[in-house]
């Protein structure tokens, strides 16, 4: 591997060759014996030492407001006057979910490479049509993982440190949409094919202006998107062409359970904190079904995805279009699920048509 | 458009017309199919300014009424780009590891009394520190169009990475019959600080090469120090990480030399400033006289009782981090400052070092 | 078993590197790097190239020059970390290549062009190198790996 630096000049000193000091400086030690819990002794267990095991005394006590804006552990002797760094979400009830440690742990050990854990050698060539319709489809869901990656890092740096657990899931969420990002790239790139047609935008639009605060991209991101693509992964699976593919969406679609996962148990728990809540994720979801609907008018996702569900442009138009049906039908019956064990009231009636036409 | 979805619809397919660069196909090497390998074609093009603000992936076909969502600050190439980004990235991705299960923890035993407290407090620090990587990152890459995704991908990685170091070492904390200790400030909300940047290149001097440069010297004293095969394992793994993260710094600011050469006195003003707070900063737990650096003397001495001695160590680590900074300043096309009387390490380092 | 330092040898550590997928987990993934281990006056080139240490052959003084760092240590203290290797199924804590750098003057891990760059690559592909070198241990019988961190 060659850097092309440029070598030092042997005749200049060393800038860093100094005199040892005479005497090492007196030390105070007064940090020492200062701990706001000492004799912690958390043991590894069967799946090793992990980050939800560490909660334990004053180290598990989650407060329901961090006004800290410093980067101070939770648990640690934090420092005084330290200036703030600005971070603005410090209540529980803004981020909160509880079973983030487990799943920044999930995230870790189930976790992939898609240069070498997809057979890409199982991809070959494909009649032409088919092959356009997987290009767009990879290019809608690489569109997709960027929404996920914009908006989550846009908001991660603004939660506050005693939600660290939180933090450190959403650090894996959004290396999960990285690797997708690529894999789907890839998958596009692979077959002979390339990138399709960018997606329509409008749904990206609506979770990536969500400043009304985290909750209400996680409704967005994840509980409307989330649940879309979550359905669309699981059909495209037993449509897959050969084992990449196949492999690739059964990755992505653990990747995004665990992400679903968060979002619901944040969402039950910001609900069951918050009395007004359901009512506003009432008036948040019938804005987001209007924009959702608009985007489902758009006939390239739904015209690609009837090809691939077909195998071919042959039987697209019907048999594609029927699995197309039935994977809607799938998304709308699991997400008016959701939205009913969360406690937001839907009324299928007062939802757009080109929704709820596939409930019957 | 067609908006039927009923029996007997028939597919408009005007959108395979409307498709980006057809027939590319990219061909899996011996390491799999990496980002390298698909560099193929109009694919392969990285624009020097990006007009990109749809966040449609690089090389699809753009639609004309799509919205201009992205709000990218970061659309210019040399801005934030390194000429081997999709490597690192692999790398990164290929060299993952899990503090649960990749740690033995086993191996960790009662320590006396003045070295657990050591440890943890060097803990509490690191807890403390490591995820300034992780929150500022994160920041620039959601302002960071999706052409640069190569770069922005490495920084989704160490986001993640610098996620399993603030975990790390609370565990490491909580392992061993101790606790967190107290929080230093390190990272604060001050001009100057890695936090507060307003440009990715500013921002990277900070944290990969100065910030991060010094810390890889820290893990890797971690893992001489060690008193177990966990503290080996963990210190040796952060340090990989670490010097991935430092790499992408050196690489970026070579690449910006290089293909701006119109913001070399900006970054050495950077530089400058980065070179006062190596030693004089509490980010640099070697640095003068912080709690960390009393830690640190007494885990290289073995025993509160042996902190001269520890400390006498710790100098010898500071100049090797001097000599590692340097050397990678060189190495990004900065030397220059060592030689023409811009760069006062020397001075600094006698004048804190006393 | 061949004897320490020899071509037979690095070879030797090469195939049980190579043979056992243990050596890939844990942190230690993909490496691309060319080293040299420089024992008194020979030098051996240790090629990685992925998922696998793709070469290791005994090289000329001046092929230093081409590596991005090579490991250099008088042949008492390469024999005494080889014997700590075996006799623990790994380094011991004292014997690991981090510990020997940092504890030995200029440290053992150099280059000829001085790019630190390069020479990070020793930082970045640590663990790779400790498996590597823990892996002469099971050179004599193909025995166990011993621990996932050492």
């Amino acid at each position: 591997m060659s850097t092309g630096a440029k070598p030092p000049d042997p005749t200049v000193p060393d800038p860093t060759t100094v005199a040892d000091p005479a005497e090492p400086p007196a030390p105070t030690f007064d940090w020492m014996g200062k701990s706001r819990q000492w004799g912690v002794r958390v043991k590894p267990g069967r799946h090793g030492l992990r980050l939800g095991d560490l909660n334990v005394g004053i180290y598990g006590e989650v407060p329901e407001h961090w006004p800290d804006q410093t980067r101070n552990p939770r648990g640690a002797i934090p420092k005084r006057g330290v200036p703030p760094l600005g971070y603005a979400i410090r209540d529980k009830v803004a981020l909160w979910a509880e079973g983030a440690a487990d799943l920044y742990e999930e995230a870790i050990q189930r976790r992939w490479a898609p240069a070498t854990d997809i057979p890409w050698h199982t991809v070959q060539p494909l009649p032409e049509p088919l092959e356009r319709a997987i290009c767009q489809v990879c290019t809608e869901l690489c569109q997709y993982a960027n929404c996920e990656i914009e908006t989550i890092s846009s908001w991660q740096h603004q939660m506050a440190y005693g939600y660290h657990e939180v933090k450190q899931y959403l650090a894996t969420a959004t290396f999960d949409a990285a690797r997708q990002f690529e894999a789907f790239r890839k998958r596009a790139l692979v077959g002979g094919g390339g990138l399709g047609l960018e997606g329509p935008g409008e749904v990206n639009r609506m979770i990536l202006e969500s400043r009304g605060g985290w909750t209400e991209a996680v409704t967005y991101l994840f509980l409307l998107r989330g649940t879309f693509t979550l359905t669309l992964l699981r059909h495209l699976e037993p449509a897959a062409q050969n084992e990449a593919e196949a492999a690739l969406y059964r990755h992505a679609l653990e990747d995004k359970a665990r992400h679903l996962t968060y979002a619901l148990e944040h969402l039950r728990y910001a609900m069951a904190h918050q009395p007004d809540l359901p009512l506003v994720m009432q008036q948040l979801l019938l804005i987001g079904h209007a924009i959702f609907a608009r985007e489902l008018k758009d006939n390239v996702l739904r015209e690609a995805l009837a090809i691939v569900f077909a195998g071919g442009l042959e039987d697209a138009a019907d048999t594609g279009l029927a699995r197309y049906r039935r994977m809607m039908g799938d998304f709308m019956r699991r997400y008016l699920r959701t939205c009913a064990w969360l406690g937001i009231e839907l009324d299928p009636e007062q939802m757009p048509p080109r929704m709820t036409r596939y409930l019957a | 458009m067609s908006d039927a979805v009923t029996a007997g619809e028939t597919l408009d397919l005007g959108w395979m017309e409307r498709q980006g660069e057809w027939g590319t196909r990219a061909r899996p090497g011996k390491q799999g199919l990496t980002l390298a390998d698909i560099q193929i074609g109009s694919y392969g093009e990285t624009p020097d300014f990006s007009d990109n603000m749809t966040g449609r992936p690089r090389g699809a076909a753009a639609r004309p009424r799509s919205y201009r969502v992205g709000g990218y600050s970061v659309r210019t190439k040399s801005e934030i780009w390194l000429e081997n980004a999709s490597f690192l990235y692999e790398e990164a991705l290929q060299r993952q590891w899990s503090s649960a299960t990749d740690v033995p923890w086993h191996t960790i035993r009662p320590l006396p009394d003045d070295i657990e407290q050591a440890e943890c407090q060097l803990a509490t620090f690191l807890t403390e520190v490591e995820f300034v990587a992780g929150d500022v990152p994160a920041r620039w890459i959601s302002q960071t169009t999706p052409d640069y995704f190569e770069p922005r991908n490495c920084l989704l990685a160490q986001v993640m990475d610098e996620s399993r170091h603030m975990d790390v070492f609370r565990k490491r904390a909580l392992a061993n019959g101790g606790g967190l200790m107290s929080a230093t400030g390190g990272t604060a909300g001050v001009v100057g600080s890695i936090d507060l940047a307003r440009d990715f290149t500013e921002m990277s001097s900070r944290l990969h090469i100065s910030g991060e440069g010094a810390v890889l010297t820290i893990f890797r004293m971690g893992e001489l120090m060690a008193y177990n095969e966990a503290e080996k394992a963990i210190y040796r793994l952060c340090a990989q990480d670490e010097a991935r993260h430092v790499a992408f710094g050196v690489m970026h600011m070579r690449y910006m030399a290089e293909t701006a050469p119109e913001r070399r006195e900006e970054i050495e003003c950077y530089l400058d400033e980065a070179e006062r707070q190596i030693l004089a900063g509490s980010q640099n737990p070697a640095g003068n006289r912080t709690i960390s650096s009393e830690a640190l003397a007494i885990l290289l001495g073995g025993g509160k009782a042996h902190h001269d001695e520890g400390f006498r160590k710790l100098i010898a680590i500071r100049k090797r981090q001097l000599q590692e900074y340097v050397k990678r300043v060189r190495s990004a096309g900065f030397g220059e400052r060592f030689e023409n009387g811009r760069s006062n390490l020397k001075g600094m380092l006698e004048a804190t070092a006393a | 078993m061949p004897e320490f330092p020899s071509e037979a040898w690095f070879e030797a550590v090469r195939a049980v590197y190579n043979g056992d997928d243990r050596y890939r987990g844990g942190g230690a993934g993909a490496c691309h790097c060319r080293a040299a281990a420089k024992i008194g006056d020979a030098a051996y080139l240790i090629v990685f190239d992925g998922a696998e240490c793709a070469e290791t052959r005994r090289i000329g003084a001046d092929e230093l020059a081409d590596v991005d760092f090579y490991l250099e240590m008088p042949p008492e203290r390469w024999q005494a970390m080889i014997d700590d290797i075996a006799a623990n199924g790994g380094a011991s804590l004292r014997f690991t290549l981090n510990t020997l750098d940092l504890e030995t003057d200029g440290g053992i891990a150099r280059s000829v062009h001085g790019d630190q760059y390069r020479e990070d690559l020793f930082f970045r592909y640590n663990q790779t190198f400790q498996y590597f070198f823990d892996a002469s241990a099971r050179i004599a019988d193909g025995s166990r790996l011993e621990s996932a961190g050492g």
